[in-house]
């Protein structure tokens, strides 16, 4: 009986109240719709940008002509009519904003709703409390200077604002939109952007090098432990627009760098496009550690509107002893096309992704991760929650790939499956390749529902059905969990909440 | 029977000293019991006699019954009369036990010339020995310690050390993870084995062990090192004292 | 896309397009590119002596059995001790390249119909003789009535270069069983393609077994549906693969019905450049509660140069399900190898000891003795030629 009462809240859970759908009312500059070599030159005038880098874009562009929608995702969508998007949008008021007093107060607004802590103060109080910040706090040893948080937020395609840019450059570290690091930093542009994603990489990462309009730029210099959390945030507002965001991270030997990205959209009815390329850059004895919460609008009950997501993120770990860790909470958008991936190519290198994906109404996921084992004694571990419910579809496919050099590779994985309802899917498509038999790889997946046992044990401790599904959803995802920062956990776990809202309340 | 001489070891992928100049003397018949806080080192030594990989001897000599030991292959070591009872022992699936016993002796009997035992004298040879340390039949029929439980594993090494009879015996902790009873079984095991012409080391954490296995002396292991050699009432000190006093405080 | 492809000499001659590595199916296994000889159908007369001498090589002669012996893909009616029976014309999944293969090659083969218990297992040993680059196809069917049983065993065996294409269909009516063991251990020159169709009916019960050891090119089909609910099906294999050797499994159970079990174990042993493959779908269609599936497929590479790959997936549409995988790849553990030597084994022997026991779990599902004690001895004889 239980059952059934929670397959019926699952069937309410009302992905019309998206917490985040508002729309913000900003005049907003657009480029004509369509996609052709003009456009492309259009975004690049728009940006002052050097001749090179429209180059750059162009070859993408007419490598991007030739190419063919991937259909391989377990995910089904109308057909994109690439002609009918806006390639460029960007809020009019904002042209080149120097500090917070200058962004147009409706954008901060905007933020402010969304709970982001932009302002200075803002993100002093809101994160960690005093007595914490101040015993962290001074020059000792590059640790942790405090809980702040510098954000990076993206609206549409154009970076609004940079907090915190005069305490990081103290430190040597650069962060800023990529524009501005085409124009203050372009040799370090130039060296690595498309060395990890190159422009013909896919179909998605081909039309972004053709159209990205800006995106996020860090640089951590050698030996620098980065003094706090860098987070750039995306939302997306702008009608009939793709959004193209690109970012760019470059940990240099022996620094750290954590990185957090948030991401929502207003609710529509059409959907929207979003194709982001993120390329990490680990050098010797470097760590990045790149941690996603995306909330991009789903769609309605009846799979109406919502974002297309279709996402390449990389990241190379090029140096001996380097690392590079992605944790993903997937709860947003209508489809999810995402891999987050690792290449290990430096000795002794390491690659880790924790995902949980949650899927609900008729939301579809197709996500997952490689792992490709190059150097020496590399080592990867892949922890994958996936929970369905109502009537969507989730999918993990993930590659763990061994060269013939790769000696003593090692890799873990483990991937979960929870179904939450009897009118959703949960899929596993694991590729393993090992070609070396010194590499050891180890993988186990597990498909099930939430236990009556479990669900009874729970209610019989006084809990409601709705407080039970929590905790044990909560219980599934721990593992996850644990993974992300301090600052993305409690939002992380509101976000459980209301991705599962009628059952989980 | 075993001279253990100023042996420094580290490991492979490790430039840390483990073992940091050990001296120890073992005659036939003794049994000595090897204490000390975790971390001492007591793991490494009992490894570094049975053979493991990954440790490296910087410095020193291990000679046993006139020979070096460090030159040899665990199973030529094996043959030559030392067994390692390990703390942890290993899951083997798909390897039976009674299987794995016999081609483990008749391998040993080839390797010093003997003719290998036959079928029904080796069943014989088991049979007993089991009978005495509780091993049923159904575990023998088993794999190699997969799905034992903790006490089982144990009294499952012993009876390994009782069917192939070997000279020294080194026991990694034995005691660990046993209940009182399971102890005392495993104990009256292992004082069954007590001969003049065989040598133990037991190495343990716990003095309780001791009550029932008596030892001839006690060393005490502190940072890779012998720091100080007593007879079985050191055992008792230590056991009210602890080892605070051998712990060396991290730089 | 194959379609716009020059045909290689190989189509030409089989008169079907060979899938290439764009199929995901055949991303592993770029049949296109493998299969080069032109393999065709032909009449190849073949020796006494030689088929004598080689249904003898059979893993399983020594084991008590009705034989039927099928010479170069045509029923010997002088050796077989089983009449051939009526095949059904109607051929299932027109569209599989493995059958369509079938079909381009006229396969014929026999008709077992099991009405009771059998009271001995049937062997079917195909025997290839002379090479001559002829394409042998083949294709039996089993049927077992309702709550009877039966043990079938098909052993292919051969000397030289060939192809052999064969297609088994397997129907079990309520309650019926059968035991199915395959041996491929084909001539190591040959290309080995092979599709095994089974649909089980309510509360039927399948225990299949595949041990894949010869031909130069494996592909082994396996498409497995339940018709009727408390069904029970389980599919094991043991690859035991050196030299250039190259074996691919690709298992299709579909969980049609609620209240259905699936195992499928695979233990993979590749040495030298050998590459083993093990793909593996687990469906759960909508309402097929109580699906209890679970595959687990183990590879164990003797050599720097061996290779394995995996790929295996569920797709899941019913909730109350337990379901799950496991795989890993890698080479003999270190600890047991430490552990045994410690006890005095030495190296080679405590090595010839784990391969056996890790292949050898495989050989466990059998229920019948004779069948795993041939299997065992097999292995050892493959371990002592390694």
């Amino acid at each position: 009986m239980a059952d059934l009462e929670t397959i019926e809240l699952v069937k309410d859970i009302d992905v019309d109240k998206y917490k985040y759908g508002f729309e913000t009312d900003i005049e907003s500059e657009l480029a004509p719709k369509g996609l052709s070599e003009d456009i492309v030159r259009y975004i690049s005038a728009k940006k002052n940008e050097p001749q090179w880098m429209l180059d750059w874009r162009l070859e993408a562009f007419r490598v991007w002509q030739n190419m063919e929608e991937p259909t391989w995702a377990k995910v089904s969508y109308p057909k994109i009519d690439f002609q009918d998007l806006h390639y460029y949008a960007a809020p009019k008021s904002t042209p080149a904003p120097k500090s917070l007093d200058e962004v147009d107060p409706k954008l901060l607004e905007t933020y402010a709703k969304l709970g982001i802590p932009l302002k200075e103060q803002e993100i002093l109080a809101g994160v960690r409390k005093q007595g914490e910040k101040s015993e962290l706090d001074g020059e000792s040893g590059g640790e942790y200077a405090s809980g702040k948080v510098a954000v990076d937020a993206v609206f549409d395609s154009v970076s609004v604002v940079t907090t915190f840019k005069d305490e990081l450059k103290k430190h040597g570290v650069i962060f800023c939109s990529i524009s501005e690091a085409l124009r203050e930093h372009p040799e370090l542009v130039k060296q690595h952007l498309g060395s990890v994603v190159p422009q013909g990489d896919n179909f998605y990462a081909a039309l972004n090098a053709a159209v990205f309009s800006d995106g996020s730029f860090v640089y951590v210099p050698p030996g620098v432990r980065c003094p706090m959390e860098l987070s750039t945030y995306f939302r997306m507002n702008a009608k009939n627009t793709g959004q193209f965001e690109r970012t760019l991270i470059i940990a240099d030997k022996g620094s750290y760098v954590s990185y957090l990205e948030g991401c929502t959209a207003p609710t529509r009815d059409e959907s929207q496009l979003h194709a982001a390329v993120v390329e990490l850059i680990a050098l010797e004895d470097a760590e990045i550690k790149y941690s996603t919460v995306q909330n991009w609008y789903p769609g309605d009950a009846e799979g109406k509107g919502g974002i297309y997501n279709f996402v390449t993120k990389r990241g190379d770990c090029r140096g001996a002893h380097s690392k590079i860790s992605w944790t993903q909470v997937e709860t947003g958008s209508a489809i999810t096309w995402k891999y987050p991936s690792c290449i290990l190519r430096g000795d002794h290198s390491r690659g880790e992704f924790y995902s949980i994906a949650i899927s609900n109404g008729r939301q579809q996921v197709d996500s997952g991760t490689k792992m490709i084992h190059l150097g020496k004694n590399t080592s990867s571990r892949i922890i994958s929650k996936g929970i369905a419910a109502g009537r969507s579809d989730n999918t993990y496919r993930g590659l763990v790939s061994a060269h013939r050099k790769a000696l003593n590779a090692r890799n873990f994985t483990q991937c979960d499956s929870l179904l939450i309802g009897d009118k959703c899917g949960a899929h596993t498509v694991p590729y393993i390749e090992s070609k070396t038999s010194t590499a050891q790889f180890e993988h186990e997946a597990t498909t099930s529902k939430i236990s009556d046992d479990q669900m009874f044990y729970c209610m019989s401790r006084g809990l409601s059905e709705e407080e039970a599904v929590a905790l044990i959803v909560n219980g599934f995802v721990r593992d996850v969990l644990q993974q992300l920062p301090m600052e993305f956990m409690a939002e992380t776990q509101k976000l459980i909440g209301i991705s599962l809202e009628g059952s989980v309340g | 029977m075993l001279e253990i001489n100023n042996l420094h070891v580290k490991l492979e992928d490790e430039s840390r000293e483990i073992l940091k100049g050990l001296t120890l003397s073992v005659k036939p018949g003794e049994v000595h019991a090897i204490m000390g806080p975790n971390g001492s080192g007591k793991s490494t030594l009992s490894y570094v006699l049975s053979g493991r990989e990954g440790y490296e001897v910087t410095e020193g000599s291990v000679t046993f019954k006139g020979e070096d030991l460090l030159a040899l292959e665990p199973d030529q070591r094996a043959a030559k009369g030392v067994f390692l009872a390990f703390q942890y022992p290993i899951e083997i699936p798909g390897v039976a036990t009674m299987q794995f016993l016999k081609v483990a002796l008749n391998a040993q009997r080839k390797a010093r010339g003997q003719k290998e035992m036959s079928a029904p004298d080796f069943m014989r040879h088991v049979k007993d020995r089991a009978a005495r340390l509780n091993v049923s039949q159904d575990m023998l029929r088993r794999p190699v310690n997969v799905g034992f439980s903790g006490g089982e594993k144990k009294r499952a090494e012993i009876l390994q050390m009782a069917v192939l009879e070997p000279s020294l015996c080194v026991l990694d902790e034995t005691d660990s993870g046993l209940d009182i009873d399971a102890l005392r079984v495993v104990a009256e095991g292992v004082n069954a084995l007590r001969s003049p012409d065989r040598a133990m080391i037991v190495i343990t954490h716990y003095q309780r062990l001791l009550d029932y296995i008596v030892p001839d002396k006690v060393h005490v292991l502190s940072d890779g090192k012998i720091v100080r050699t007593g007879g079985k009432e050191l055992a008792l000190e230590l056991e009210e004292k602890g080892y605070a006093d051998y712990v060396v405080k991290a730089a | 896309m194959s379609a716009l492809l020059p045909r290689t000499a190989a189509e030409d001659s089989l008169g079907v397009s060979l899938p290439n590595r764009r199929s995901e199916e055949w991303k592993w296994t770029d049949l296109r590119r493998l299969v080069t000889a032109p393999y065709a159908r032909k009449i190849v007369a073949a020796r006494d002596a030689d088929i004598d001498r080689l249904v003898a090589s059979s893993p399983f002669a020594s084991v008590k059995a009705k034989r039927i012996i099928i010479v170069n893909g045509v029923y010997d009616a002088k050796r077989s001790q089983l009449p051939r029976g009526e095949i059904n014309a109607v051929v299932p999944l027109a569209d599989d390249v493995i059958v369509g293969i079938g079909s381009k090659l006229e396969a014929s083969g026999v008709s077992l119909v099991f009405d009771g218990n059998a009271d001995l297992p049937v062997e079917i040993v195909h025997v290839a003789t002379g090479a001559a680059q002829q394409a042998i196809g083949v294709r039996h069917t089993i049927s077992v009535a309702a709550n009877a049983a039966a043990t079938v065993i098909e052993t292919f065996v051969g000397e030289g270069d060939y192809l052999c294409n064969t297609v088994t269909e397997i129907s079990l009516a309520e309650g019926a069983r059968v035991d199915r063991i395959k041996a491929e251990v084909e001539s190591p020159e040959a290309t080995h393609l092979s599709h095994v169709i089974a649909t089980l009916a309510a509360t039927a019960m399948l225990r299949d077994f595949t041990l894949t050891s010869g031909a130069a090119l494996n592909r082994q089909n396996g498409t497995l549906t339940f018709l009727g609910e408390n069904a029970d099906a389980q599919i094991a294999g043991t690859y035991l693969l050196k030299g250039r050797q190259h074996a691919d499994t690709r298992l299709v159970v579909d969980h049609a019905v609620p209240h259905c079990t699936s195992r499928e174990l695979f233990k993979c042993v590749m040495d030298d450049n050998a590459r083993g493959i093990f793909q593996g779908k687990v469906i759960v269609r909508p309402d097929a509660q109580k699906t209890d599936g679970k595959q687990s497929s183990h590879a164990l590479l003797l050599s720097e140069a061996a290779e394995f790959d995996a790929k295996p997936e569920l797709e899941i549409y019913a909730d109350d399900v337990v379901c799950g995988h496991g795989a890993t790849a890698g080479d003999l553990n270190h600890d047991h190898m430490f552990y045994l030597k410690s006890r005095g084994i030495p190296e080679p022997d405590a090595k010839s000891l784990l391969i056996a026991a890790f292949a050898g779990e495989a050989f466990e599902t059998i229920e019948h003795e004779g069948i795993r004690e041939c299997l065992s001895a097999y292995a050892e004889g493959w371990l002592a030629r390694r």
